[in-house]
């Protein structure tokens, strides 16, 4: 045990009296926090579904209007109301379609008669990889920014690296996925402006068709990712005393940065990609319309003016689970990270 | 060296003797570049500058002392005083936008302009730092072996194996009890007194020559304060190293140092052998800083002596001593800043009128009616140069760091 144990991830001394960091992950303080985490998302489900299923019963119109049009005459309107089952009372309807979801029949589509969980399967993977896409990069490309940036407060790379991630903060994702579209499409005629291809068609034409509608929702990411870790690991090398320690044992710059500051800024930087994560999936609806991609937001948006209720619901559903998962993903990386961090254990 | 080093294997158990080969620690020859009866570390007319809001901050003005090889010496000195700042001057840790100006010369190398590369290979190495709070000065999210062993590994060509045995022998060394188990072990599973006694693990493992221990017992309760000051004192014996303990605390500095330096607004105003300065206190100030601590014998319900006024604004330092608008013994002669000198052997102060040459209110400035009293402002010229004449050749610090 000698040698190894001086890495973070390996177990400690098994005489010890403190179970090793793998341990308590995969033990039950752990496996507590995933079902207590698990069961909280019980009534945020409730609610969101709730609220949203109220919300549309105030928009004016239904998915029978909708269907058949402005010419349509009220009773045809009523008769298809009554084929699918519109004319039922709201909270009807939705103990209904709750009866449904909690056996995990999500239902089918009122406009396509598609089954809600086959519209899902082939949704989910598009917006799915864009945002993994966006988040990967975004990460990959902010964090040496980040520690170039804090190496030397004030120095060059710290000035560019300001003056790019305040553009790129101040323009708006939509008018960014244009810009993208005009130069790489347009004019370089590199990237497709449109359209998707799947990952069945080869990797690279799928990654081809991503690379704009990630990039525009990457770019803003990295921007703020680099911001922040910029900020904080300023803070940590300025006024925190174990970098002067570290500083005082003749570690080099880099390495104070790297192994010391960095590591403590990373607390930081999980909450706020976990807090965004939650948020971005809502916010590829606008991209994927620009784009025309296939994917949850597309269908959100459809849906909506179809008054095709039960395909909302399901999307509305998935975005709350993602947030839910992310936040928890979160609390569970701190416990990875943070060595005070013991869940269950006070 | 082998003296040294043997020392460290000595009297602590369970460290087999083959994986702690003192000369596989690899460290280059340990030969002083000094001269024997050199001083280890002279500081001269040391300056740093801080600008703040377009403000220039003085915080050290003209520092000088010198320090005998593996000694103890306290600088004592009030919050601002600069005794912080200048021992991290010259270890070269205060941010880029000080200004540092002046000499420090460690076994014969100046310190002040050199090259980072070199600053690094001492930092830790021949000169190490503790600092005041170990709840704030070790990485939260690194095991204690960890940052030894880090330690460790850049001053030594130790190999992962052999730099853990000598972490743990070093946490031994500290008597951290449990050591092996306290290895994998993160600083806030332990306790204060525990955390101050790794961070002087980390400060050993360049077997220093030159420990600052800056305010390394302030954060501890007064039992930990005791128990780390002795094991400080051990192993500055026992490892022949030289400490500086920079403290606020005259009463510690008494009990542990072998030389004491009275600092006020960035300079030294008084430093001597312990038992000569307490027994024969000349800087007004120093001598206000003992009468401000209680005494149990003290009359019950008499008022307490403080002195009067605040420290200066080292944005805007008085003209002449420092010291002069809160002096009870200032006269016009303090308007001229007075020289650190040799005035008696081995003690020095700084100060035109100091405590005994009876002037004015002396013996005794604490009871003095307050800065600049206009009896007091009558000087008389034959008495204000008395001092430096006794001194006769004595060495002589000008604040502009000229010796004569």
């Amino acid at each position: 045990m000698t040698a190894t144990a001086t890495t973070p991830r390996v177990p400690a001394d098994s005489r010890g009296p403190r179970a090793s960091r793998v341990g308590r992950v995969t033990g039950s303080p752990v496996l507590r926090l995933v079902v207590k985490r698990l069961l909280m998302a019980i009534p945020i489900m409730l609610g969101v579904t709730v609220l949203t299923f109220w919300v549309l019963s105030l928009i004016p119109g239904n998915a029978a209007q909708q269907l058949l049009g402005p010419e349509a005459t009220p009773e045809d309107i009523a008769l298809l109301e009554q084929q699918l089952g519109l004319d039922k009372p709201g909270v009807v309807r939705y103990l209904e379609w709750l009866q449904g979801a909690v056996t995990g029949d999500l239902g089918q589509s009122i406009v396509s008669r598609q089954p809600v969980s086959e519209i899902l399967s082939q949704r989910l993977p598009v917006t799915g990889e864009i945002v993994l896409l966006a988040f990967v990069v975004s990460l990959v490309l902010a964090i040496p920014v980040a520690l170039l940036a804090a190496h030397k407060p004030d120095g060059v790379m710290d000035r560019i690296s300001m003056v790019v991630s305040t553009l790129g903060l101040s323009v708006a994702n939509y008018v960014l996925a244009l810009l993208l579209v005009l130069v790489f499409a347009v004019t370089l005629g590199w990237l497709p402006a449109i359209g998707f291809v799947p990952l069945e068609d080869g990797l690279w034409p799928n990654l081809r068709s991503m690379i704009l509608p990630s990039a525009a929702i990457g770019l803003p990411l990295f921007c703020f990712y680099t911001r922040f870790l910029r900020g904080d690991l300023v803070d940590q090398m300025q006024q925190e005393e174990y970098v002067t320690t570290a500083r005082a044992k003749g570690v080099g710059s880099w390495s104070v940065l790297i192994k010391h500051a960095f590591r403590n800024s990373s607390f930081g930087l999980i909450t706020i990609v976990g807090l965004n994560l939650g948020a971005l999936i809502g916010g590829t609806v606008i991209i994927e319309q620009i784009f025309a991609l296939p994917g949850i937001g597309q269908m959100l948006l459809q849906a909506i003016n179809t008054r095709d209720f039960v395909v909302v619901q399901a999307a509305v559903v998935i975005f709350a689970l993602v947030a839910v998962l992310a936040n928890l993903i979160v609390d569970l990386l701190y416990a990875v990270l943070d060595p005070r961090i013991r869940y269950g254990s006070s | 060296m082998s003296k040294r080093t043997a020392t460290y294997a000595s009297g602590d158990s369970g460290v087999s003797e083959g994986v702690i080969d003192p000369v596989s620690l690899g460290k280059p020859s340990r030969a002083s570049a000094a001269q024997p009866g050199e001083p280890l570390l002279v500081v001269e007319d040391l300056r740093v500058q801080f600008t703040r809001g377009g403000r220039k901050i003085n915080a050290v003005n003209g520092l000088s002392y010198e320090l005998t090889p593996g000694s103890m010496m306290a600088i004592i000195g009030e919050s601002g005083s600069g005794k912080s700042v200048s021992s991290r001057a010259l270890m070269g840790l205060l941010p880029p936008t000080a200004k540092i100006t002046g000499s420090v010369r460690f076994e014969g190398r100046e310190l002040i302009g050199m090259p980072e590369r070199d600053m690094r290979a001492l930092r830790g190495g021949d000169i190490a730092m503790v600092f005041q709070d170990p709840a704030r000065s070790l990485n939260p999210t690194m095991k204690i072996g960890a940052q030894i062993t880090e330690a460790v590994k850049l001053h030594s060509d130790l190999d992962k194996k052999g730099a853990h045995a000598r972490a743990v022998e070093l946490l031994k060394l500290v008597r951290l009890p449990a050591a092996e188990r306290r290895f994998h072990e993160y600083p806030h599973q332990l306790s204060g007194g525990m955390r101050q006694r790794v961070m002087i693990a980390i400060a050993l493992a360049g077997e220093p020559r030159l420990l600052i221990a800056d305010e390394a017992t302030t954060a501890l309760d007064v039992t930990t304060q005791a128990q780390i000051m002795e094991l400080l004192v051990e192993l500055q014996q026992r490892l022949g190293m030289a400490v500086i303990m920079i403290s606020h605390d005259l009463g510690l500095a008494a009990s542990y140092a072998q030389d004491v330096v009275v600092m006020y607004a960035g300079r030294a105003v008084e430093h001597a052998p312990t038992g000569t300065l307490f027994a024969n206190v000349r800087m007004p100030y120093t001598h206000a800083l003992l009468g401000a601590i209680p005494a149990l014998d003290r009359e019950p319900h008499s008022l307490f002596e403080v002195t009067p006024g605040q420290p200066p604004d080292l944005s805007a330092l008085p003209k002449g001593c420092p010291f002069r608008p809160r002096c009870p013994n200032a006269t016009d002669k303090c308007l001229d800043d007075p020289p650190l000198t040799e005035h008696e052997p081995e003690h020095w102060w700084a100060c035109w009128h100091p405590v005994g040459s009876g002037l004015g209110n002396d013996p005794g400035p604490r009871a003095g009616t307050g800065p600049l009293d206009p009896a007091v402002a009558a000087d008389d010229p034959g008495l204000a140069d008395g001092p430096d004449e006794a001194a006769g050749p004595g060495r002589h610090h000008t604040p502009n760091g000229e010796q004569r």
